[in-house]
């Protein structure tokens, strides 16, 4: 329950961090994509219904306090959760190289979807612009989800003794057995 | 049965055509600030400006203190005294650098015959999607959204989102915003749109009309959000060469908008004594 009431206040803390930071040490030229490698680690790490609750209110969040279109990173965040939780069925987060593989492939398939859409409904081409900083903003992501999924661990081997992944991820009824 | 065994596949369905839908709400229409934005953004006020503190605190520390680290000992005693008064003096200058920017900002009032709310920046966002500032006041203070927001040099945006205590400023330079315009020397009307790092683009001018570079462009006043005659920026390159009715050209706002710290935001028209006396009876 303590989960609950708290990641309405994480997500704000974490989105407030992420564009202070882009800030300080890219003008806001790059964005540091905490918010995306929080959803990947929960779609890794937790069950299914924290995991959903997780992407919904980070996107929601995101939409909020960026100068987004409201609901659009909602919707991409919960797609990337979705995605990252099916991939989770199929290799192990243990491997940081898997999981730096996977984050590049969700910020580049986040920024492809961006742009698409501002080009669908804005007319707004932005390909020649931002298409260098596209890519280097999705290999910032992928080394900033290694390093934060390290630290996670870490942090949860010294609390559990041993990592948390749930292991029952079979489909069965579509969540762990834990919900 | 049939519920039982893909509760999962409808719930994620659902949880998505939820997230579409608002996306699609929101594309189809303007709906403004939203009661969840404002309560979020509200939220997320204090963290802004607790982490804007911290970064000023840190670099002050940095700019203070590391770099008397490794000094002689017979040195300190005077180091600190220097120290102390390169503080004062820092003191001093920001706040003659302060009070500069600020008669400046008050200044537009002589200028335009508008009342000003004066306002701090208290965060920027300029990535590749948004290009917005973040100001500390808000719906309290009498700001409403649409109204222009200034610096001494000129327009540099219009408030979207006003919450109680705070604004967001959509800047000229970005893709969604659109300025109707005038060429000051030669009055020939166009839109400028906002074009990130390029500045704007001025679009609709035809390739007969007389435009070149270093012009200087005001807002038009034909749309109702900004008044006749703010300052806009200098046409910074115009191109005729290439297929189309209408020449390219750019647009370079007058304000450095990366190290905006106050801002002036017009707020109403000044009413002079008479009319409000009259007003008032």
């Amino acid at each position: 329950m303590i989960y609950y009431i708290l990641l309405p206040l994480n997500a704000v803390l974490l989105v407030v961090l992420q564009i202070t930071l882009s800030d300080i040490f890219f003008s806001g030229w790059l964005t540091l994509e905490l918010s995306l490698v929080a959803v990947i680690y929960a779609g890794f790490r937790l069950d299914f219904v924290k995991g959903i609750t997780l992407a919904c209110l980070m996107g929601l969040t995101f939409d909020c306090l960026s100068g987004a279109v409201p609901g659009s990173f909602t919707l991409f965040y919960l797609l990337i959760f979705l995605l990252v939780f099916f991939v989770s069925l199929r290799i192990t987060s243990e491997k940081l190289y898997l999981i730096a593989f996977v984050s590049l492939v969700c910020s580049l398939l986040e920024s492809f979807v961006l742009v698409l859409l501002y080009a669908l409904v804005f007319q707004h081409d932005l390909t020649g612009d931002v298409l260098p900083v596209l890519v280097l903003q999705a290999l910032l992501t992928s080394v900033i989800s290694v390093g934060f999924f390290y630290v996670m661990s870490r942090t949860e081997g010294l609390r559990y003794g041993k990592t948390i992944q749930a292991p029952q991820r079979t489909w069965t009824g579509g969540v762990s057995p834990k919900t | 049965m049939f519920l039982k065994n893909y509760r999962t596949v409808i719930f994620v369905g659902a949880i998505i055509a939820a997230a579409l839908i608002l996306l699609s709400y929101n594309l189809r229409y303007d709906t403004g600030t939203s009661v969840l934005k404002r309560i979020v953004m509200e939220a997320a006020e204090p963290v802004q400006k607790m982490f804007s503190a911290s970064v000023e605190a840190v670099e002050n520390a940095w700019r203070r203190y590391i770099h008397l680290v490794g000094l002689e000992e017979e040195n300190r005693k005077l180091n600190k005294t220097i120290n102390a008064l390169q503080e004062e003096l820092n003191l001093y200058k920001e706040g003659n650098l302060e009070a500069q920017r600020l008669k400046k900002l008050l200044s537009l009032q002589d200028t335009y015959p508008h009342r000003f709310i004066a306002s701090r920046v208290i965060g920027k966002e300029l990535s590749m999607i948004s290009k917005t500032l973040w100001i500390d006041k808000g719906e309290k203070d009498g700001l409403v959204s649409g109204m222009p927001v200034l610096v001494s040099t000129g327009l540099i945006g219009r408030l979207t989102d006003v919450t109680w205590h705070s604004s967001k400023v959509l800047l000229l330079v970005d893709e969604n915003s659109n300025v109707d315009v005038l060429i000051q020397r030669t009055r020939v009307q166009g839109i400028a749109r906002g074009a990130g790092s390029r500045g704007c683009v001025l679009r609709y001018v035809p390739k007969i009309q007389d435009v070149k570079a270093g012009d200087v462009v005001v807002t038009s006043g034909l749309s109702n959000l900004f008044p006749k005659g703010l300052l806009v920026g200098k046409v910074s390159y115009v191109n005729r060469v290439d297929a189309g009715l209408f020449s390219k050209i750019y647009v370079a706002p007058f304000a450095d908008l990366a190290s905006v710290e106050e801002v002036m935001v017009l707020a109403a028209e000044k009413q002079e004594p008479k009319q409000r006396k009259k007003k008032e009876e």
